[in-house]
């Protein structure tokens, strides 16, 4: 390694740090730390004039590492960098001082002891920065084409936007038909388009697009590699297996609907379903004539432990179906037993309207206290309630009895989970890479989820979130090459043990156990958290850019202890 | 006729700066107008964000950094789009830019003007109870950091341009038109607030501790007037009980509208775990209709509220609010409907959760873009279900919360969703033998 | 029809009772037209027992009791001589006669004279016309529940109920009574428990006073619900509650009678100018009635009839005053007697068209409400145009017709009545009239327009502990805002005020007494025309 020669510019930024901090004298400072070979002070750093002194300096000092004490890194550290670059250094030669959030502004009452402060933090940034070494951003390139698993509507919707975006799709559905759970549905609120109707319009549009390779009754077997080359193998029956390589991966899997065996008399009277099973009904033109329908909202949804979300679309199911109910049979009597009543977004409140204008009757009941169905003769059910904003006991006689269950992750979605690295949350739900701000991305790279599998949602929220990972999908394999982190793990392999306790910990499933038994990062997907580096017993794994020597010094530093 | 791969974005929130981003990271260049001096919208303004209690400006602002130093973003802020011409592949949209009376480039964020301008004048971003300059940034971390002169207030003392150390403030700075041609139009517009006052019963602009969601975020959140010490604004004494009222505005047939704005139930809840971390002996009810809980992780979030917060959902609308003139106390009076008793209450601060409703300003802009709005003043989608962030100009689509109410997360993805239909268009242009 | 006179006679126990008896065993001949009831007291004899026999169809009702200084309770007598004068007086305004009822004293030894009273009382009886009110027409019909009542309620939009209790939370009798409901009352209907809602006494304790409607965020027309209720209830719970045993509503629908004439036109000051057909027609109201039956608590109502007339011949109008103008029917619509409500219109409308008057001025919240809303709705457009008094005076302002001669240094604190608030929509012009006088300071109630608080009783129903401690706390409201005047714009308004605060109150009397005018009398002082 070259001897360091440092170069540390320290920034007055007008009077936000001038001000306080006494600059030429951090200036004179720095020029008595080891390896500092040349120190002057700018009004602002940033600006093009402070941009070319430090070309200026790099060139006329021979400077190989450069310090700017200044503001924070979160602003201007990626200008710096560039303009290091521009001077003919390795962009990551370069190290920031913050002197100004983190000092002049938040003591601006003390100026001697901020600018002792100040003092430190250069200090800090000087030892880094004599230990810094050049990283190079590897590049990656991507496969323009993409795996989208699972034919409901969100994968259908997925595909189609990704195939007229320019993309090879294939779509790999386990079922002989395509498009899941749309295709038992009757009527798809809020525009009451026939379920069936909607749906062909996609298939037909699917099976016709060139760009999309339809795969049903296959299965997905084995997934291995990273983003941007993916190799993936599917089977079809018992023995048809084809594999192929793609860029990225779009879980559209869908969910089950859950059946409440054993609760209200499910499975024990004849008359009591599931909403589900009211739609084929309804859609089969099978529902006789009845005088009352009572219908129960949150069959084994918001419990207490186990199942504790709300599925989101019950209630605007229960309330589309009694309007069909009142359509088909006037005379029916309906009965909506809810909790709180799910009538979100623009339009649904004005379902409730409608329902209670065609008068379905609504009873609130609390988790605490609920409903009871008890058989009687001739097939009548009585519904027992506690009529909470009554607080009265309300039994209601009832010929069918409709309950509202939650939506479910499929069984088989721990193997899917396992194959492709991506992680299930408490709900079953796939759990994607950060919930407010990336809710379609899963924390791998170059793997999206939409519909369904992410969480209980309506036919056009998942029409949205497939056009959504459509968008998200398409970004690397527009550009092709993906430059990824430089600030990534390293593995000394002869210190490796191979206890795999950093294959474990990263969130990213970047590392894995070679054909050695040792640790060995994909440089691609490490994100450089310095997960693994923390957990490593024999310091066998550490971060470029952040080693454990260099955060050591600093902190050492910090403390004003000498360093070699 | 050539196709275009610029894309316009109208907004600057979440889900425009969402939009932008993918477009650009795909290599298409994007034109972010915004009408305020900074990007960031709602989310900026924001303390934490439920369910997870990020730090909404701390997950916020790395992408508006990536907004300003991604080299396809072009940032058009303090700025407004005036019209329209032309179909899918080929728009010609100008652009006014508002003078900000500052050389842009000459402005290094640095604040001295603003600390020498002695006009105060009530801050928009803190809803009007916190104070800013004649010449300001709407936030600390605003994208640009350039400051800007409100020419209503400015008084033309010329101190700022005294203190400036770059020479940067320039009075004679004209509105600039900026003739645009991109191949797509999206529209992100976002939400503001139900006026409250028109609830007389609840006392919003009469009582000094009567105050709305967005204002007492600005309360809680550090960047904001008290510097995120939970006071009273009417005697800076601090709170002993706050009650929230939830759907102020909304599902009402009538003095409202009757949609529900889906986000006032769970960002009372974060709000009020909130106010129990910041004061612990602080007692905070929630008075709902019905609670929304259909998003996920938000059933979660409640029960955590409720029991390891300990705050109160007692299920009634109040009917009213009245004010102790001498101590600022409020009461309010309610039916606990699960109790079946008419009761009331003395809190400090009363919370009122307004409907979100759409800008009026897209009225305007539904005309200058030919899009068919709603009777509230939403963008009409062209199928709410198959085609929801199309509209009906072939070319123009809509996301966020101007297309229907939603929270960030949904925002987001529908801001994916029309980057993605806005890149099939220009796809298929260049398909169609354009390039 | 019989042409024999019935009489029915309260007899008291102690003198007269024992007198009718003598004549009996004294076998002294009277004629037979006579039913007699025994009361403890002639002092028993309340108003109401009167109206309710000659409403039934008696041609006459006796009261005897006691000589003087004989009575068994010591002062019964003289207590039913003040009462049974009242009631003559309210015979006489409704035109059926004060010579109806006559007071005699009869003591225990005096069979003879028991007899000779009954025989001239038949005698003079026979002599005057029988009883119009006879037939029995004008009582209530009972409705029965009609199914297309309750398609009128859909109207009222009960259906859109979203259960938040708002209703309950901005009720004044739901604060002061915590179980009171209109939420309850409502949701018990939706799921189909209607005769509880029906029978029940919350049906009746309602204040219609449309606070409920005004911040319901359904639009639920509450108070109109409640109306429709009231109609198709029975009204036995009704009976119970309603205040002064119902005397006033019995009046209202005594004057459905078309034989009958009113002798109504004695309030009119000396010198007024009033004419039979006009353009503006001035719409009294039941004040002349209301005089009598609250004479003891020296309101002076009638100074409010009389200061229009006088403000009005100031100006130089000439307003047409009905000499047969029936009550407008506003409790009988609110509690649910449809039939005669409809009967009275029709009267009303008829003369106002004989007198071919094109606008109709009251001073009454309540007829401005009917004559305006309710006439329209029920009964259909009637080509007049209806304005409050302060509507009148506004415009009259405007033109620069009023003149104030004095300068009269009040604060004052004006209540929204419902009927002209809520109910209408009618805040600014009383204020804009009373801001104009000169010298007033007008001072506002923290609930103030559409938040005012009801005076706390509606058709004369539920005068309980509730509708006081709601009286007390908007009196002392008004107090509290430091004016020296309450200014009202409905008799009603001041009648129920000063009921509460001649009672015994549970707080100092010093915190809620204010002094009280009407808006015009106020108008009138200030033109030095009282």
């Amino acid at each position: 390694m070259e001897v360091p020669r440092i170069g540390v510019f320290v920034c007055h930024c007008g009077i936000n740090i001038g001000g306080v901090v006494n600059v030429p004298e951090v200036v004179k400072y720095a020029m008595t730390l080891p390896n500092v070979v040349y120190s002057e002070d700018n009004l602002y750093t940033c600006s093009s004039e402070g941009l070319s002194k430090i070309k200026e300096g790099i060139e006329k000092h021979n400077i190989n590492r450069v310090v700017v004490a200044s503001c924070t890194p979160r602003t201007h550290e990626p200008l710096f960098r560039a303009t290091c670059e521009e001077a003919g250094l390795n962009k990551y030669l370069f190290e920031m001082a913050n002197i100004r959030e983190h000092c002049s502004w938040s003591h601006m009452d003390e100026p001697y002891k901020a600018t002792e402060k100040a003092k430190d933090i250069v200090r800090m940034a000087v030892v880094k920065a004599r230990l810094l070494e050049p990283q190079e951003e590897p590049e990656i390139e991507v496969v323009p084409s993409t795996l989208v698993i699972g034919s409901g509507i969100s994968g259908m919707t997925a595909a189609l936007s990704l195939a007229d975006q320019g993309f090879q799709v294939y779509l790999v559905e386990k079922e002989p038909e395509l498009g899941g759970t749309v295709r038992h549905l009757h009527k798809l609120y809020p525009t009451m388009v026939e379920a069936s109707e909607g749906l062909n319009k996609l298939v037909n549009a699917v099976k016709l697009n060139k760009n999309i390779k339809v795969l049903s009754s296959t299965v997905v077997t084995q997934v291995k590699g990273f983003i941007g080359k993916f190799d993936v193998s599917v089977q079809k029956g018992n023995s048809d297996t084809a594999n192929f390589r793609v860029g990225t991966i779009i879980v559209a899997t869908g969910a089950d609907v859950f059946q409440p065996v054993g609760m209200y008399g499910y499975k024990e009277y004849d008359n009591v379903i599931t909403q589900f099973e009211l739609e084929q009904l309804l859609k089969g033109g099978q529902l006789e004539k009845t005088e009352r329908i009572v219908m129960i909202q949150c069959i084994g949804a918001r419990e207490e432990k186990g199942r504790t979300y709300c599925s989101r679309i019950c209630c605007m199911t229960a309330l589309k179906n009694a309007l069909l109910i009142k359509d088909l049979h006037p005379e029916t009597d309906v009965y909506i037993l809810f909790r709180d009543l799910q009538t979100y977004g623009k339009e649904y409140e004005e379902w409730h309207r409608m329902a209670q204008d065609r008068g379905v009757k609504f009873i609130k009941y609390v988790q605490e206290k609920p409903p009871q169905v008890v058989a009687g003769p001739d097939r009548k059910l009585t519904v027992d309630v506690y009529h909470a904003l009554l607080g009265e006991q309300v039994r209601v006689e009832s010929d069918l009895i409709v309950l509202s269950t939650p939506l479910v992750q499929h069984e088989d979605a721990k193997e899917l989970s396992q194959m492709l690295k991506v992680p299930l949350g408490l709900d079953g739900f796939f759990f994607e890479a950060h919930v407010k701000l990336r809710p379609i991305d899963f924390a791998t790279d170059g793997i999206y989820v939409c519909g369904t599998a992410h969480s209980p949602k309506d036919a056009a929220e998942s029409v949205t979130q497939a056009l959504g990972v459509a968008s998200r999908a398409a970004i690397p394999m527009a550009i092709r090459h993906l430059r990824t982190e430089a600030i990534t793990a390293i593995v000394d392999e002869s210190l490796c043990s191979g206890c795999g306790t950093c294959v474990k910990i990263c969130p990213y499933s970047a590392i894995e156990k070679d054909e050695k038994g040792v640790a060995r990062v994909t440089a691609v997907v490490c994100k450089g958290c310095g997960m693994c580096g923390a957990s490593c017993p024999e310091k066998a794994i550490s971060m470029r850019h952040f080693t454990d020597e260099q955060v050591v010094a600093q902190a050492l530093a910090a403390l004003g202890r000498p360093v070699t | 006729m050539k196709a275009n791969n610029s894309i316009l974005v109208i907004g600057g929130g979440i889900a425009g700066m969402q939009a932008s981003l993918d477009l650009a990271s795909r290599g298409l260049k994007v034109f972010l107008v915004e009408r305020s001096p900074s990007i960031g919208g709602r989310m900026s303004q924001l303390d934490k964000t439920f369910p997870t209690m990020d730090c909404s400006i701390c997950i916020l602002a790395p992408k508006m950094i990536d907004c300003l130093r991604n080299p396809n973003i072009t940032l058009l802020t303090y700025s407004e789009v005036q019209e329209v011409s032309g179909s899918a592949g080929n728009f010609i949209v100008k652009v006014l830019k508002k003078p900000r009376f500052i050389k842009e480039e000459r402005c290094t964020g640095c604040g001295v003007c603003a600390q020498h301008c002695p006009v105060e004048v009530a801050s928009e971003f803190d809803m009007g109870i916190g104070i800013r300059r004649a010449i300001y940034v709407p936030l600390p971390q605003a994208v640009p950091l350039k400051y800007t002169i409100d020419e209503e207030h400015c008084l033309k003392c010329g101190l700022c341009q005294k203190m400036c150390g770059t020479e940067a403030v320039d009075f004679d700075q004209k509105p600039e038109t900026i003739i645009l041609n991109v191949g797509a139009i999206l529209v992100a517009t976002g939400f503001e607030l139900f006026d409250a006052r028109t609830k007389s019963e609840y006392g919003y602009g009469r009582f000094q501790n009567v105050l709305i969601s967005l204002e007492f975020e600005r309360l809680l959140s550090a960047s904001g007037p008290t510097g995120g010490h939970l006071l009273r604004l009417s005697d800076g004494r601090i709170p002993r009980r706050i009650a929230f009222i939830q759907c102020v505005g909304s599902r009402s047939l009538k003095g409202g509208l009757s949609f529900c704005s889906s986000a006032c139930c769970m960002y009372a809840t974060k709000e009020a775990i909130l106010i129990r971390e910041h004061e612990p002996e602080c007692e905070v009810y929630i008075f709902y209709n019905d609670l929304k809980v259909f998003g996920k992780g938000y059933q979660d979030f409640v029960t955590r509220a409720q029991s390891h917060w300990g705050v109160n959902y007692v299920r009634a609308l109040p009917g009213e609010v009245m004010e102790d003139s001498k101590t600022g106390d409020v009461t309010l009076w309610y039916e606990d409907t699960e109790e079946n008793m008419t009761k009331s209450i003395k809190v400090d601060i009363v919370v009122l959760c307004p409907a979100l409703i759409p800008r009026a300003t897209n009225k305007e802009l539904g005309t200058i873009l030919g899009l068919e709005l709603d009777e509230y003043g939403f963008f009409k989608p062209k199928d709410y279900l198959f085609a929801p962030v199309d509209t009906n100009v072939p070319g123009v689509f809509i996301c966020g919360y101007c297309q229907s109410p939603k929270d960030i997360p949904e925002s987001v993805a529908q801001a994916s969703a029309a980057a993605a239909r806005a890149a099939e268009v220009i796809a298929l242009l260049v398909y169609k033998g354009a390039y | 029809m019989e042409t024999e006179p019935k009489i029915v006679a309260f007899l008291c126990n102690w003198c007269s009772y024992a007198g009718a008896d003598l004549a009996g065993t004294s076998r002294i001949s009277y004629p037979p037209n006579v039913r007699p009831i025994r009361v403890m007291c002639s002092g028993r004899v309340d108003p109401a027992f009167v109206i309710s026999a000659l409403e039934t169809g008696a041609d006459g009702v006796l009261v005897t009791g006691c000589h003087p200084g004989d009575c068994h309770y010591v002062s019964g007598n003289l207590k039913a001589e003040s009462r049974m004068k009242t009631t003559r007086e309210l015979l006489a305004l409704l035109g059926l006669g004060p010579e109806r009822l006559r007071l005699e004293w009869v003591s225990t030894s005096e069979g003879a004279r028991f007899a000779q009273v009954v025989t001239d009382f038949t005698d003079d009886l026979r002599k005057t016309e029988p009883n119009p009110l006879r037939a029995g027409s004008n009582t209530r019909a009972s409705v029965t529940m009609k199914d297309v009542v309750f398609d009128g309620l859909r109207n009222t939009n009960v259906q859109y109920c979203l259960e938040c209790g708002k209703c309950s939370g901005s009720c004044p009798i739901s604060k002061v009574n915590d179980s009171y409901s209109p939420r309850r009352t409502v949701e018990r209907f939706l799921l189909g428990f209607r005769g509880k809602v029906l029978s029940s006494t919350d049906l009746w304790n309602c204040l219609t006073c449309f606070t409920c409607t005004e911040r319901c965020p359904s639009d639920v027309r509450y108070p109109d619900f409640i109306k429709i209720c009231r109609s198709v209830a029975s009204k036995e719970v009704m009976e119970e509650l309603c205040a002064h045993k119902g005397i006033t509503m019995a009046l209202s629908r005594i004057m459905t009678n078309p034989g009958l004439r009113q002798q109504r036109m004695e309030w009119l000051p000396e010198g007024a100018k009033i004419s039979q057909k006009g353009k503006l027609l001035y719409f009294v109201g039941c004040l002349p009635y209301f005089d009598v039956v609250f004479e003891d608590f020296k309101l002076d109502l009638l100074k409010i009839p009389q200061n229009v007339v006088k403000v009005l011949n100031k100006i130089g109008i000439k307003p047409v005053v009905l000499s047969n103008e029936k009550c407008c029917g506003h409790d009988l619509l609110w509690t649910g007697d449809q039939e005669n409500f409809e009967r009275l219109a029709k009267m009303n409308l008829a003369e106002i068209k004989k007198a071919k008057a094109t606008q109709v001025v009251t001073a009454c919240p309540e007829c401005y409400r009917t004559l305006k809303k309710d006439y329209p709705e029920l009964i259909g457009s009637q080509g007049f145009e209806v304005l409050h008094i302060s509507e009148l005076l506004c415009g009259l302002m405007d033109r620069g017709k009023i003149e104030y001669n004095s300068n009269l240094h009040r604060k004052v604190v004006y209540q929204d009545p419902c009927r002209l608030g809520r109910h209408m929509g009618v805040y600014e012009p009383p204020r804009k009239v009373i801001a104009d006088i000169p010298g007033i300071d007008l001072v506002e109630m923290g609930r103030n327009r559409e938040n005012a608080v009801c005076c706390g009783v509606n058709a004369w129903l539920s005068c309980n502990k509730y509708s006081k401690a709601v009286q007390i706390d908007r009196l002392m409201e008004a107090k509290a805002t430091g004016a020296d005047l309450l200014v009202t714009a409905c008799p009603k308004c001041q009648i129920h005020w000063k009921c509460v605060t001649s009672e015994k109150l549970p707080v100092d009397p010093k915190e809620v007494t204010m002094e009280m005018r009407d808006l015009t009398v106020l108008v009138a002082e200030a033109m030095c025309l009282t």
